[in-house]
């Protein structure tokens, strides 16, 4: 992980704006050239774990068509540098009206205004391109999406902006979770008790079931809830479980192709839109659990052929299609299990969900968790 | 069973329940086609009669019509052809399938004789009353005035009320249908639609037209050309079947077949004769007389002539509008700003000749043309506007297969292009193949679309000149402001964060309009040369003109109106106060040809320009 340093990014800046200076006065065309987050630049080993940027790189030059967005670049530069330098913090689309504050108050920089979020949105990624940095190291925060955790044998200790240190045992929060935050850099991981495993389930819903149901009671686990595809919180989260609990990690989820491309494999090996922070954002770790194809037969699941108009998920297919020529997750042989499960997908072309074990014994509703816990005890996941 | 009388009915009984077959299927309908008969046999008219057509158009409203939601509407269609001998008026106007035009293989308008008495037949069943017709010959002191009314039972034209009157013009005709109907004017339907085609299609045409509640409004012919309608060709043998080329025979009487064969065909020579017999077919038939022959003979030498490869048809009976004339046509639409046109060298589609012109025109009026909506399309049949079911139509099939966005129009996926465009296209020939009797749609047959598409390619290639000088233009103009906004705020916001001395910043602000300035100049030296090379494509025309080449059909290029602004000089004047330098004009620009040049979009430039590729 890249040390947490406030002069960092300031230092950084000022390099690129230095170099862009010196080619200016010498009348040079400043080429700017920033790691290109691509599939076709993504890159697995095993031994890594996760998907890692290849040697490509995406050229700039400054010339008339590309002076405008340069232009922007540097005056959005100027204001996360100013916010890093207070510790102010914003999400993008603040800092998208902050920036038309900016505009609003200097009819000089009228030329730069912005259309709509999603323009000031490129350039805020256009920087963290050219400094290869993540957005949070700007500042800017998504929203903490997802992540819910609750333990009866966890604690986080977190450090404060001001240095002081706040304490928080999971087992005293009653039934409210412990909410992550987008930047799990600042805090601390440590067990009550020796804790058996981590469970990370696709649905919020599901995970608060699970919980309300007293899986955490019986076990020592932790229980996190996905919420969908992970947001930075939820993956800095996990590669926080990982690294400092050394515990075992399964993910419980649907079995359809859009869960284990989209959730699964970012979870486990970050995404290609994020190759430069993957290694932060990824916990390699993380096992399949399920719901996995042979559960369907093992429990008589019910499942469902993936519907036509489900646009999803016929994407997802075409799209799993796709990631087993040119995935090199998927291409991997330490990943054959899962292209295995893609392959099952693309020709089965059913689904099933994750919920689907409350059909097993309807009236018992411990019944998902035995299942659960009796597949960790066996070895049955990917 | 028991045995039902057959009876047989005459043409006219047929048409007088079937009128929605040729024109008469709604009420808006009926106007139009009633119009566009009685100008169709104007302008015929007055061509064969080799005068230039002044034709005056009155539409009024006279109040409620007999059918339920129409109303009673006044048509009435004068001309200053030679006008039509008395005797023959009852036939014209009262008879179906009574032409002087039928089968003859001329590119009239009319051909079969049957929408006239159509029209005088609608009068009659919704009014009561047919055609009044007033005709005055050169021969003829007085003009005859009568109504004309069709004998339904017999097919024949009635002449009522006929009485001799006196008449304030040497020759011509007048016809007046009271009729039930609804009147239309705008939409591609409308009155106006068609009679500003007409106008297009026509430019030797003067036509005066009132409207209901409108003024009479006057379209000035823009040529005194007349149309030479050339004389039909004998027929080509491959374009009969068998019992139309044993009737063929008939016309000939005694002839020996072989000399029937060389007179009475198109292509046929001693050298084809030759063919036929080496083919196979006996001497002594082909030395027989054609009275003499046989069916079997017919058949025999019938086979062997289609075995036998011929010429394809000739071309020299098809019509052409002329670019020129189509060029003047084009300013009757509106205004304006530039337009491309085309005429094809005749050909062969179908073994029928075809002559295909095209004119593309960007319009200045958006309200009347939406630069969001689909392009206007203007078809026309042998000069007569069509009007509906376009959908179907070899037109509109060849519009869509062209790839317009190659020449910078929008095109949504196999459709029409978008933008305040006129399409016109003008499809000449005797024997255009329409796919209703009402002659609305032409039929797409695979080589006619590929030859309609070749002209509008060539019209689209043409008009993408004048649009990439605006885009490059424009490209310029876009250049020059960036360098102006942004490079001051680039290089303060970079030494604002690098806290660098002003030094150093002037420096960095003359580095980068050096920069940047680079750029500048190779989008106006892109768009010098885009200027230059539209010139040269123009100018190359008007020097094969000055030489007397024949292969070129009238070429030349003429401004009627030119840009306001000198763009190459004003770009170049700001980019050096950007950059604090001259920067060199080229020699044309220096010249004022820029005059000439450059056309932002939003700049109106009334280029009339064309060439003639077609013909070459």
């Amino acid at each position: 992980m890249r040390p947490s340093n406030d002069d960092l990014i300031p230092k950084l800046s000022k390099d690129l704006c230095l170099r862009l200076l010196e080619d200016l006065e010498k009348a040079r065309r400043p080429v700017l050239l920033a790691t290109k987050c691509a599939l076709d630049n993504a890159k697995y080993s095993p031994k890594v774990g996760y998907l890692t940027p290849g040697s490509k790189k995406v050229r700039t030059e400054l010339n008339v068509s590309s002076v405008k967005k340069m232009s922007r670049a540097v005056f959005m530069l100027e204001v996360v540098l100013r916010n890093i330098d207070t510790g102010a913090v914003n999400t993008k689309r603040e800092l998208y009206y902050i920036a038309k504050g900016e505009i609003k108050h200097n009819p000089k920089l009228k030329p730069l205004d912005f259309a709509d979020q999603n323009e000031s949105d490129d350039i805020i990624d256009f920087i963290c391109e050219m400094l290869e940095c993540y957005r949070e190291e700007l500042n800017c925060y998504a929203n903490d999406r997802g992540g819910q955790t609750y333990s009866q044998d966890l604690v986080v200790t977190e450090t404060m902006t001001d240095g002081t240190k706040a304490v928080i045992d999971l087992s005293k929060l009653g039934t409210s979770p412990f909410q992550p935050k987008n930047r799990p850099q600042n805090l601390k991981l440590s067990m009550k008790k020796k804790i058996d495993f981590a469970l990370i389930v696709e649905s919020e819903g599901t995970a608060n079931t699970l919980v309300a149901n007293g899986f955490t009671r019986r076990h020592n686990a932790i229980i996190m809830g996905a919420q969908g595809v992970p947001s930075n919180a939820v993956r800095g989260w996990a590669k926080l479980i990982q690294d400092q609990l050394k515990v075992p990690m399964y993910f419980f989820g649907d079995l359809d192709a859009y869960t284990m491309q989209n959730i699964f494999r970012t979870l486990k090996a970050g995404s290609a839109a994020s190759l430069i922070r993957n290694s932060d954002y990824s916990a390699p770790d993380v096992k399949f659990l399920g719901v996995l194809p042979e559960d369907i037969k093992k429990y008589e699941l019910n499942d469902y052929p993936v519907k036509e108009n489900d646009a999803q998920e016929v994407r997802a297919l075409k799209k799993a299609d796709d990631a087993l020529k040119n995935d090199p997750f998927f291409q991997d042989r330490r990943n054959k299990g899962l292209a295995a499960i893609l392959h099952w997908l693309l020709k089965n072309k059913r689904r099933c969900e994750q919920q689907a074990y409350f059909s097993v014994n309807p009236r018992d509703p411990q019944m998902p968790e035995k299942i659960i816990v009796d597949k960790i005890k066996k070895g049955e996941f990917v | 069973m028991a045995t039902q009388k057959i009876t047989s009915s005459s043409t006219a009984e047929y048409f007088s329940k079937n009128l929605q077959q040729v024109g008469f299927s709604s009420q808006t309908k009926a106007v139009l086609t009633t119009l566009k008969e009685s100008v169709d046999n104007a302008l015929d008219a007055c061509e064969d009669g080799g005068l230039l057509p002044e034709v005056s158009v009155e539409i009024e409203k006279l109040g409620a019509g007999s059918l339920k939601s129409a109303d009673k509407i006044r048509i009435k269609v004068e001309d200053n052809g030679p006008g039509i001998h008395a005797d023959m008026i009852a036939a014209v106007f009262g008879e179906y399938l009574a032409s002087s035009k039928f089968g003859r293989g001329r590119c009239s308008r009319g051909q079969q004789g049957i929408g006239i008495s159509a029209a005088t037949t609608w009068a009659q069943l919704t009014n009561a009353q047919g055609a009044l017709v007033i005709s005055k010959t050169k021969d003829m002191r007085k003009a005859v005035k009568a109504f004309v009314e069709v004998d339904i039972k017999h097919n024949k034209g009635v002449l009522k009320n006929r009485e001799t009157i006196d008449w304030d013009r040497p020759t011509g005709v007048s016809v007046e249908f009271v009729i039930d109907g609804r009147i239309m004017l705008n939409g591609e339907g409308g009155l106006l639609s068609y009679l500003n085609g007409t106008a297009l299609v026509n430019p030797h045409l003067t036509l005066k037209y009132k409207l209901p509640d409108e003024e009479w409004q006057t379209i000035e012919r823009v040529s005194n050309v007349i149309p030479q309608i050339p004389g039909a060709t004998e027929p080509h043998p491959h374009t009969m079947k068998l019992g139309e080329f044993i009737a063929h025979s008939h016309l000939f009487g005694r002839m020996k077949a072989s000399a029937w064969l060389r007179k009475g065909f198109s292509r046929v020579s001693d050298g084809s004769i030759a063919e036929i017999k080496k083919a196979g077919l006996k001497s002594s038939l082909l030395e027989k007389h054609v009275d003499a022959l046989a069916e079997p003979d017919f058949r025999g030498i019938y086979t062997a002539i289609q075995n036998t490869p011929l010429m394809a048809p000739s071309t020299r009976s098809v019509l052409t509008i002329g670019e020129e004339a189509l060029s003047k046509a084009v300013s009757r639409l509106g205004s304006v700003d530039f337009f491309s046109v085309v005429t094809r060298k005749p050909t062969i589609c179908d073994f029928k000749p075809v002559e295909v012109e095209v004119a593309v025109a960007r319009m200045l009026d958006s309200k009347q043309y939406d630069p969001e909506s689909g392009v206007t399309v203007l078809r026309f049949a042998n000069r007569v506007p069509l009007q509906f079911d376009k959908s179907a139509c070899a037109i509109v099939k060849a519009i869509e297969t062209v790839n317009w966005r190659a020449y910078g129009l929008q095109q949504p996926k196999d459709s029409i292009p978008l933008g305040p465009y006129v399409v016109a296209v003008s499809v000449v020939s005797p024997f255009i193949k329409f796919k209703n009797a009402s002659k609305e749609t032409i039929d797409a047959s695979d080589e006619l679309v590929e030859e309609i598409r070749r002209a509008l390619i060539q019209a689209g290639q043409r008009l993408s000149r004048h649009i990439r000088r605006e885009e490059k233009a424009n490209a310029l103009e876009e250049k020059l402001r960036y360098i102006e906004q942004f490079c001051p705020i680039l290089v303060e916001g970079i030494c604002r964060i690098t806290k660098a001395s002003d030094s150093r910043k002037k420096k960095a602000e003359e580095g980068i309009i050096k920069i940047l300035g680079r750029d500048a100049r190779e989008a106006e030296k892109d768009l010098k040369e885009a200027h230059e090379s539209l010139e040269e494509h123009l100018e190359s025309g008007a020097v094969k003109r000055a030489s007397g080449d024949e292969d070129v059909i009238d070429t030349h290029m003429e401004h009627l109106k030119v840009g306001k602004q000198e763009a190459p000089r004003a770009a170049a004047k700001r980019l050096a106060k950007i950059s604090e330098k001259p920067v060199a004009l080229s020699k044309s620009a220096k010249a004022g040809k820029s005059k000439k040049s450059v056309t932002p979009a939003n700049q109106e430039v009334f280029d009339f320009a064309k060439s003639a590729g077609g013909r070459k």
